[in-house]
């Protein structure tokens, strides 16, 4: 059951509740919040799906009107008509939408109108599948039934006067479109008359299919050539080519379902606009009914058919009505439009060292965020985008958490224990060095600093770290080699607490990722000690295994950890800044991944070269 | 080069003749159009930015700026509220001025999303700010504490606001709560925090520098009548709507007039 549907402004405000409306309970905690600050927020927009407790979250934009709407069902339920009824409810709530007002009441008999609808729908298929799998003759009859909904109505009727050619076969599509047109002007009952008339309309269908079968087979097979290319006309049309990529992936999945008695690929529905998908699913029945030989030729005319409307497309718009419609302000961008200029800004982060992955995900959610909204008289589709990336970046980069080390380390001597701080990272990225400059710089500041050298495995880690105590004439905790760091750095921060030292810094090993011995080592040591900042020390030169090492130190530190609440990386410390220049992107590639600030940056070889993160000229060098 | 100014010269004398020939009300005429134009712009601009009238409502996440928005705007919070990803902005006559007769001057209300990583926003409003409020969350203040103090802080040393000696309301929201904390005890606390705070940013090297201004008087243990400009605490309860800064009426920042009314 669909536990929450809600409607609200970006500002905040909630327009519409169906748990008000309705009448239901309402939602425990605050899944939607939680939604908002970890998902919306952080630029994972284009995902599919949020989880929290035990509530899954699919929302969708429309961005022109600046509202979200956000469905919320229970995790353990898998339901397919959410996406739809998301769309559904979009569609008719952007009609009634005036920004001054703030009370819907009236939406209520609307939504629960168009979630039976939407219900029924995800039923029938569901149905329909299970009757495929267990009796594959009869199965026809019922997939036939299967793809509802208002093409469904248009196509069942046309496939019913099958025989008697083409022309019927247009009508019954007209009348199918009126039953949109008026579906569109608010008024329901069109929808629920078609859904009726279609189960009435289903039975006769599978006779004169089955007539028509063996003897007629000619017209039959007219008919679903020009279905098949009605439909696939208007998938382009709607799509404006932008779903061409995909379209051979759906082709492919169409061949397979030919086979007799296999499932249909019902998952696509998750993620695919529900429109093209149920044009597919329609064109892909009534193949079944005609038999396999002349799929081939079907599949050649659609080709060809689809290649003209997508050379159609850009044709009709020439440059004098888009530089009308760039002076007027009133165009709204699609998709399509954005998709060159978010391709140069993808190449330009990637330019400059940002993960691929990240600039990808990173690109989703401009889009995701842009889609739908229009176009301001006198700007240009990349400076628009452009201006939204550097909102984007400049969010991300933000810090969510305090970053003041030096209260936190006060705090601490206030409760009278030291603050510790863990480095850890992989192998050669500069953990001891940046080590001892953080240990200079709380010495300026007048705190007391004790060096825990855990690093038991690399030989000369000790001696090192001795070197740096020694010029830094502070105390340094050691046990040699071949000891348990855990034990060690427990033994470290007890001796600080007798010293009454304020802060303690304990150096680790380094290792790669991967190398489970070594995380497990390292996962024993977080817990047992919980330190007050695990500081994850990087390197500013690496560029698609930040994404890797991060993740994978998240991980691992979080699966093999005995105790429930795992404790993850708090911190970045990025090394080697000032031998980048201007691929910055590392530091983006980490923050976002991990959620993590960037606490420090290491810019050179003394004591004195480290800095804060400025995250203005940061946004500014990635998007020179 | 010397045809250059040989070619110039010609141009000159042919235009200074071309202008004799013209009757001279015309270029009088002209000449007065094009001054008035200019004075024109000039007095709009000086009107425009002249006297900032907005108010910004700043403070954490989920401490109700929103719904304070929306009581000031409509008089009631709707259907409840969900965390801003956008700020709200609108100018409107307050809610509980509509009634009332004589000259009511419309307010331009800003509610800056709280969420930490839309800080920059403050960033962009504070410029044309009359005046900051600075909302706490009373009930659920400690916990939320050092997050609501450090915030404070970089309002209250923002160049801007130090320049402009732009007053701030700390308003301690939901205090209709049988659990919320006095706004007494609420001010001593954010003193205290800012006082750490003031030590701990003091000390950070002048490399990473993010505020712009020394906070009260070194050496001194920090309190509000330190700093150069207003700042007055008040406490109330958004979601009620009846008591907003109901302690205003002793309030001697002359921005929050505007807001006392809705008492």
């Amino acid at each position: 059951m669909l536990e929450e549907l809600l409607i609200f402004t970006r500002g905040g405000l909630i327009l519409w509740s169906s748990c008000r409306a309705l009448g239901a309970a309402a939602l425990k905690g605050s899944p939607i919040d939680a939604l908002i600050r970890s998902c919306l927020l952080e630029e994972r927009s284009a995902d599919a799906s949020f989880s929290q407790d035990n509530y899954a979250l699919k929302w969708t934009f429309h961005n022109d009107l600046g509202l979200v709407f956000v469905a919320v069902y229970q995790k353990i339920l898998h339901l397919l008509y959410v996406d739809d009824l998301l769309a559904a409810v979009r569609r008719e709530f952007s009609q009634i939408y005036d920004p001054k007002r703030t009370s819907y009441d009236d939406f209520g008999d609307i939504f629960r109108q168009l979630h039976r609808e939407a219900e029924a729908r995800a039923e029938e298929m569901k149905k329909s599948k299970q009757a495929l799998s267990s009796r594959p003759q009869p199965a026809l009859s019922q997939k036939k039934v299967g793809p509802k909904g208002r093409r469904g109505d248009s196509h069942g009727a046309a496939a019913n006067k099958g025989g008697s050619g083409a022309k019927d076969d247009s009508d019954g599509d007209d009348s199918g479109n009126k039953d949109q047109n008026t579906l569109v002007n608010g008024a329901f009952k069109g929808q629920e008359n078609g859904v009726r008339k279609e189960n009435s309309l289903a039975r006769p269908v599978v006779v004169k299919g089955k007539e028509n079968g063996g003897p007629k087979d000619n017209g039959a097979f007219d008919v679903s050539k020009l279905q098949k290319l009605r439909t696939n006309k208007k998938n382009v049309a709607a799509d404006n080519g932008t779903k061409k990529l995909t379209k051979p992936d759906t082709k492919k999945k169409g061949k397979q379902d030919r086979v007799w008695d296999d499932k249909p690929s019902n998952k696509k529905l998750d993620f695919t606009d529900p429109a093209d998908e149920r044009g597919d699913e329609v064109t892909d029945n009534v193949a079944v009914i005609e038999g396999e030989s002349m799929m081939d030729k079907d599949e050649d005319l659609s080709s060809d058919s689809e290649d003209e409307e997508v050379e159609d497309g850009p044709k009709k718009k020439g440059w004098f009505s888009s530089m009308f419609q760039s002076i007027a302000g009133n165009n709204v961008l699609e998709k399509s439009d954005l998709q060159p200029a978010l391709k140069a800004l993808k190449d330009r982060l990637m330019a400059k060292n940002v993960a691929e992955e990240i600039a990808e995900k990173l690109c989703e959610s401009v889009a995701a965020s842009l889609e739908g909204k229009k176009l301001g008289s006198f700007t240009r589709i990349s400076s628009t985008v452009q201006t939204a990336m550097e909102d984007a970046l400049l969010r991300i980069l933000t810090p969510r958490r305090s970053i003041d080390i030096l209260r936190d380390v006060h705090a601490a001597k206030e409760r009278g224990r030291p603050y510790v701080i863990v480095f850890v990272g992989v192998n050669g990225v500069g953990k001891s060095t940046n080590l001892a400059k953080v240990a200079y710089w709380l010495l300026q500041h007048n705190l007391s600093v004790t060096l825990a050298a855990c690093d038991t495995f690399r030989s000369g880690a000790v001696e090192q770290l001795r070197t740096h105590a020694r010029r830094l004439q502070i105390p340094i905790f050691e046990k040699g080699y071949e000891k348990d760091p855990a034990v060690v750095a427990r033994e470290a921060i007890q001796e600080a607490t007798r010293n009454k030292s304020d802060v303690v810094l304990v150096d680790t090993a380094g290792r790669m990722q991967d190398n489970e011995p070594l995380m497990r080592a390292l996962s024993k040591l977080i817990n047992l000690n919980s330190p007050d900042l695990v500081l994850f020390v990087g390197e500013a030169l690496v560029g698609n295994d930040a994404v890797d090492q991060l993740t994978k130190f998240n991980q691992k530190l979080a699966d093999l950890s005995a105790v429930p609440t795992a404790r993850l990386i708090d911190g970045i410390l990025l090394t080697k800044f000032d031998t980048i220049d201007d691929k910055v992107g590392a530091a983006l590639s980490m923050v976002y991944i991990s959620g993590a600030p960037v606490m420090f940056v290491g810019c050179g070889q003394s004591y004195t070269d480290l800095k804060k993160l400025n995250v203005k000229s940061i946004v500014k060098t990635l998007l020179k | 080069m010397d045809e250059w100014v040989h070619q110039a010269e010609v141009w000159v004398r042919q235009a200074e003749s071309w202008i004799r020939q013209q009757p001279t009300e015309q270029i009088y005429i002209a000449a007065a159009v094009v001054a008035l134009t200019i004075l024109l712009l000039i007095v709009a601009s000086c009107l425009k930015s002249s006297k900032p009238n907005t108010i910004v409502l700043s403070g954490l996440s989920g401490s109700g700026k929103t719904t304070i928005f929306y009581q000031l705007r409509d008089g009631s919070s709707h259907q409840g509220t969900v965390t801003s990803m956008e700020e709200n902005n609108d100018t409107f006559v307050l809610h509980s001025e509509q009634e009332r007769k004589g000259k009511v001057k419309p307010v331009h209300v800003v509610d800056v999303p709280g969420h930490s990583r839309l800080k920059p926003k403050l960033d962009e409003v504070l410029p044309k700010a009359a005046g900051v409020v600075f909302i706490v969350d009373a009930q659920d203040f400690l916990s939320s504490m050092q997050a609501a103090a450090e915030y404070l802080y970089d309002i209250l040393t923002k160049a801007i606001v130090v320049k402009k000696k732009v007053p701030v309301l700390i308003f301690c929201n939901k205090t209709d709560k049988v659990t919320a904390h006095s706004k007494e005890f609420i001010k001593k606390q954010l003193e205290k925090e800012i006082n750490k705070l003031r030590e701990s940013r003091n000390a950070i090297s002048s490399a990473d520098i993010s505020d712009e201004v020394q906070l009260g008087v070194p050496g001194e243990v920090f309190n509000f009548s330190q700093c150069q400009n207003k700042v007055a605490v008040a406490e109330g309860a958004g979601s009620t709507g009846t008591i907003i800064f109901c302690t205003a009426s002793a309030n001697p920042l002359p921005m929050l007039d505007a807001f006392h009314v809705d008492c």
